[in-house]
């Protein structure tokens, strides 16, 4: 399945839209790690479910995964979910100070807290230029150490097709990177498309 | 005379609202670049006055767009236009030449203080 749903004018819009949230976030977790973040160009696919495991594979290789998942509701509403490669998880607390190994508690709750940041600028600032409302759950853990292929449960989703909004952060100087992907059902992908429209329209 | 822009973004939409953000008094011919590779090739043909660069391109960066920019000897003035707000990276483009960081959604206003700072607009 392509973007068939987008024209190029709107899937344009879209990726630049989500690189100015995407680059508010990612001077937010720059500021929170002190280290400078890589960033690149953001990814826009629309897929059935079950094409989306795939898709996660391919940005985070074969490593298992941690997962932090955080819904987004308002004029938009999906979920968003931030993944992690096992390694990373514990490069991010030596980036955060801690010397020595952390227990479990406190490696999850570092977890949710960079979603957190990572979350709200992205998809706050895509929200902002779209003129939409948008509130947030709080972010919780939908995965640790799992098979990437396992994360979501497709077979639950019951939209014929899924917004895939893929985001990559890195650090220059440290291993760490982590993905943060948007996922929307088909009818909140046309209320997007409506944003979209009226925001080019505003132009 | 005119002045020549080039205006280097990979998103269609980025360029044409930074084109719509330049003074309207502003006697300029513009020319679009869609990726770092296009722009370099665009800036060798000449007389490229200014070159707003956005930063988070495919093929090849703002970033290694201004390091090739610097190693041919800069001869146009880079304004930088990107998304990516972090201090460090709007001190990284100044270290490598660009003459000022302008952070997206672009502000015409600010732009335009920008230009006329360095005497390219009025």
């Amino acid at each position: 399945m392509s973007t068939a749903l987008f024209s190029e004018d709107q899937r344009d819009a879209l990726q630049e839209l989500t690189n100015i949230g995407m680059g508010q976030a990612g001077a937010s977790v720059a500021a929170v790690l002190g280290e400078f973040v890589m960033l690149s160009v953001p990814r826009i696919l629309v897929l059935k479910p079950n094409l989306i495991p795939p898709a996660l594979a391919r940005i985070v290789g074969s490593e298992k995964v941690t997962a932090v998942r955080q819904g987004f509701h308002g004029d938009l509403r999906g979920e968003a979910v931030v993944v992690y490669g096992v390694s990373h998880c514990r490069e991010l607390a030596d980036l955060m100070g801690y010397d020595d190994v952390i227990d479990e508690a406190t490696e999850q709750e570092l977890l949710l807290d960079v979603s957190n940041v990572l979350v709200g600028a992205c998809l706050g600032g895509l929200a902002e230029q779209l003129n939409a409302e948008m509130g947030f759950s709080a972010p919780s853990l939908m995965a640790t150490e799992a098979e990437v292929s396992s994360l979501l449960d497709v077979e639950r989703m019951d939209s014929p097709c899924a917004l895939f909004v893929e985001v990559n952060f890195s650090l220059e100087k440290r291993s760490f990177s982590c993905h943060l992907v948007m996922l929307l059902p088909e009818d909140q992908i046309l209320v997007l498309r409506d944003a979209i429209d009226r925001f080019l329209a505003s132009l | 005379m005119a002045s020549t822009v080039l205006v280097v973004d990979d998103s269609a939409m980025a360029r044409k609202m930074l084109i719509r953000s330049l003074p309207a008094a502003w006697d300029v011919e513009v020319r679009q670049a869609t990726n770092g590779l296009e722009a370099l090739a665009a800036y060798r043909q000449g007389d490229v006055d200014v070159m707003f660069l956005d930063l988070t391109m495919p093929e090849m960066d703002g970033f290694q767009v201004l390091e090739a920019l610097k190693a041919e000897g800069l001869n146009c003035l880079v304004v930088v236009v990107s998304a990516d707000i972090q201090p460090e990276a709007q001190e990284r483009v100044k270290r490598l030449g660009a003459i000022a960081f302008v952070k997206k959604p672009v502000d015409a206003e600010k732009l335009g203080v920008v230009l006329r700072e360095y005497g390219v607009a009025l």
